[in-house]
């Protein structure tokens, strides 16, 4: 398994060099995977000839094999592993609790977070930030400076851009941040006034820079947004950081106290957060786009797993599109919640 | 060393992977398992799509169907379930909208037709087989596990025979090949069945009925509660059960085996061939990478090289077992 993935990557520049292509297979160099909160990592990848790319729009990655250095030597029977690095070599963080070896076996879905082009030389840096949740995350944690992992992309649709006069409001709950921070640069270049209102369940599972007190309006604190211009309100279920409560609410609020002309919410989050989302919107009469999460197995419009319900026709009538194709950007008004 | 004369001397020496199934002939093994590539060129930005051997189409049944509700798939160590449903776009939209595209792809094509009575199968089959050309094969699918009473067809030799009878009346010129269910007590006995019908060629296997369980909500995790299993977790017993149609029936039948099941790597390929596969098709793992087929071609025609073969013919069913 080790050894056919290590082929993937090697094949899969060279198969890419020859045209000009919307999407592909790449190999991708990891320049730094940090630690950003308690469960939070941003993964900075360097890809030649990375085909223009749109917030909304992500990646597939293929997950490296686990770090088996992390194991005590009671766990690391020998000959159940199949690769095994020098002791202190890695960094030791989270562990796998099937250490017997459960592979990810398919590629993992993750939006892109950040892109920086350097035209010149073909290159660009692609930013992921991912949740540690389960065996590929946990392997995922373990990649250093200098790997080389493979990615599918850019796959799926982009958010689309509002009136340069309109106000862009962008929802991110916890790992529904990371679109975000992309979606932020975008309006910026664009000129479109955006405020970003980001919420977790705690604070510390917040996956961006705080640089001072966020308070409970939109502030200058944040600096992922705030480098693109964005003032951010913060909410946190438990109240350990800005306003107490859900994401929704700190929206909700902040769009009757103050007089945003013709607002626009982008969103992305959890499945309940973004149909509270859908239901704030259109009690405020705002145009409401979401970007989808389902399980994902192929992410290229082939296995017909990552379904949703999309309204057609009359009131009741829906008709199943891929959120990997179709999506994952769709109209709130769109879906049938 | 001249370079130009030495790359000419490797492509002249190139061992030959062409095979012939039934009417068909494939410029190589390598196909497209039915319902993991889509409906023609979804993989088009990924790989090159006119080096594959064939191309099978996702099921396509006389009418659309939406298909089962989420969730339909679930990782599992080395492979993973799917219950889609056979959720597809219904025989009429596929030939406005998909027929087109394939034939611009320039590879035989291969339609996998899905059915709930006979005579689903027969008239979708019949329409294919009649109006167009560029579907060069019709891979019956009676073996989907996902579906009610699709079971039936495929684990019951006498209710096969009848369909494929019935079937076979009805396609004069496309290639007629049955895939079979691996989820019987002995496939010999299916594929017996399909030959004396008049299949023209066997394909198999298809995915093994399995389940996964959401400990936390005490339930399945697919929303059709069973899956069909697949990808490397079933490569073995795929390769046992190709072994056993080929020694069993489809030798003494001359009829060839498209083998399937966990294909990943030239060296798993290489195996289905020895055991008795003709042709070979990838599924689940073209979720991971599209261009599997291409990169396996290559390994194969390095491995005959190296054992001193010409053709890949030379190798199909000589597996040594005394
Ligand atoms: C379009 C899209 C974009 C995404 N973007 C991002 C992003 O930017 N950042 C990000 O962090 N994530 C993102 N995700 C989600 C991300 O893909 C998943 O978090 C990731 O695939 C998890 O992989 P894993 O192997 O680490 O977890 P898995 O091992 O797959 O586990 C997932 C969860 O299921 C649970 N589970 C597994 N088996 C069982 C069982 N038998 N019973 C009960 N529970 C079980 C695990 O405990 C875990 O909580 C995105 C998803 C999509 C579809
Ligand atoms: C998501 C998915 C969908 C499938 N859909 C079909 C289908 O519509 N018709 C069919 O005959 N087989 C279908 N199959 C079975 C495959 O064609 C193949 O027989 C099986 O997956 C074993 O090969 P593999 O291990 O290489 O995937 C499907 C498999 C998967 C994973
Ligand atoms: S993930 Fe396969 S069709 Fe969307």
């Amino acid at each position: 398994m080790l050894l056919w993935m290590i082929q993937c990557a090697a094949h899969d520049n060279a198969a890419n060099h020859a045209t000009a292509r919307k999407k592909g297979q790449f190999a991708a160099i990891v320049l730094a995977n940090t630690q950003i909160c308690r469960e939070h990592f941003l993964l900075t990848l360097r890809l030649r000839e990375f085909p223009a790319s749109e917030p909304g729009q992500f990646v597939q990655v293929l997950c490296p094999p686990p770090d088996v250095a992390v194991q005590s030597a009671e766990q690391a029977v020998a000959g159940l592993q199949e690769v095994f690095w020098e002791p202190g070599t890695r960094p030791p963080r989270f562990h796998d609790p099937d250490f017997l070896g459960s592979q990810p076996y398919l590629r993992r879905p993750f939006s892109i977070a950040g892109r920086r082009d350097d035209p010149a030389n073909a290159v660009s840096d692609i930013d992921l930030i991912y949740r540690v949740i389960g065996k590929a995350t946990i392997r995922m944690s373990h990649l250093v400076t200098g790997d080389s992992i493979s990615i599918l992309g850019p796959l799926g649709n982009a958010f689309p851009v509002p009136e340069a006069t309109h106000t862009a409001l962008l929802v991110g709950g916890g790992v529904g941040i990371p679109p975000m921070i992309y979606l932020a640069d975008k309006f910026q270049r664009a000129g479109i006034k955006s405020i970003a209102f980001v919420g977790a369940q705690k604070a510390d599972l917040i996956p961006l820079h705080i640089t001072g007190d966020v308070g409970t309006q939109a502030s200058s604190n944040v600096r992922e947004f705030a480098a693109f211009n964005t003032q951010t309100v913060v909410a946190t279920d438990d109240g350990s950081l800005g306003n107490k409560g859900f994401v929704t609410q700190a929206l909700e609020k902040f769009c009757e106290s103050s007089a945003v002309s013709q607002g626009v919410i982008f969103c992305c989050g959890p499945t309940p957060m973004m149909r509270a989302t859908a239901l704030v919107a259109a009690r405020l009469k705002l145009p409401c786009y979401v970007s989808l999460e389902q399980p994902m197995a192929c992410g290229m419009g082939t296995c017909q797993s990552c379904i949703i319900k999309y309204r057609s026709g009359s009131a009741e009538d829906w008709v199943y599109k891929l959120t990997c194709k179709d999506g994952p950007v769709f109209n709130s008004a769109d879906i049938l919640w | 060393m001249n370079i130009s004369t030495s790359t000419a001397q490797t492509v002249a020496a190139a061992p030959d992977l062409s095979v012939q199934i039934g009417q068909m002939r494939l410029a190589n093994p390598m196909m497209t398992a039915s319902g993991t590539c889509g409906y023609a060129d979804e993989y088009a930005d990924f790989a090159d799509l006119s080096k594959f051997g064939a191309f099978v189409t996702k099921s396509i049944s006389k009418a659309p169907r939406k298909g089962n509700e989420s969730y339909r798939v679930i990782e599992t160590r080395a492979g993973m379930l799917n219950a889609i449903g056979l959720a597809n776009i219904g025989l009429e939209r596929f030939i406005s909208e998909k027929i087109p595209i394939l034939e611009r792809m320039g590879i035989p094509v291969i339609v996998n037709v899905p059915g709930w009575c006979a005579e689903d199968y027969a008239d979708v089959a019949e329409r294919l087989d009649q109006e167009l050309p560029v579907v060069q094969g019709i891979e019956l699918n009676v073996s989907c596990p996902n579906v009610k009473n699709g079971l039936s067809f495929g684990t019951d030799p006498v209710r096969l025979a009848e369909l494929v009878a019935m079937v076979r009346k009805r396609v004069k010129r496309a290639t007629l090949i049955v895939k079979l269910s691996p989820n019987v007590s002995d496939v010999a006995v299916t594929a017996r069945a399909a030959v004396e019908a008049g299949a023209d060629c066997l394909s198999l296997v298809n995915t093994f009925t399995a389940m996964v369980i959401d400990i936390e909500k005490a339930r399945p995790m697919l929303a059709n509660a069973t899956g069909g299993l697949s990808g490397p977790a079933i490569k073995p017993i795929a390769v046992y059960m190709v072994h056993r149609v080929y020694t069993q029936v489809a030798k003494a039948h001359n009829i060839p085996i498209i083998g399937m099941g966990g294909i990943q790597t030239w060296q798993d390929a290489v195996e289905f061939i020895l055991a008795g596969a003709t042709g070979l098709a990838v599924g689940t793992a073209l979720f991971i990478d599209p261009a599997i087929p291409n990169k396996i071609c290559d390994g194969l025609r390095q491995y005959l090289a190296r054992k001193g073969h010409g053709s890949l013919r030379e190798i199909i069913g000589t597996l040594k077992t005394d």
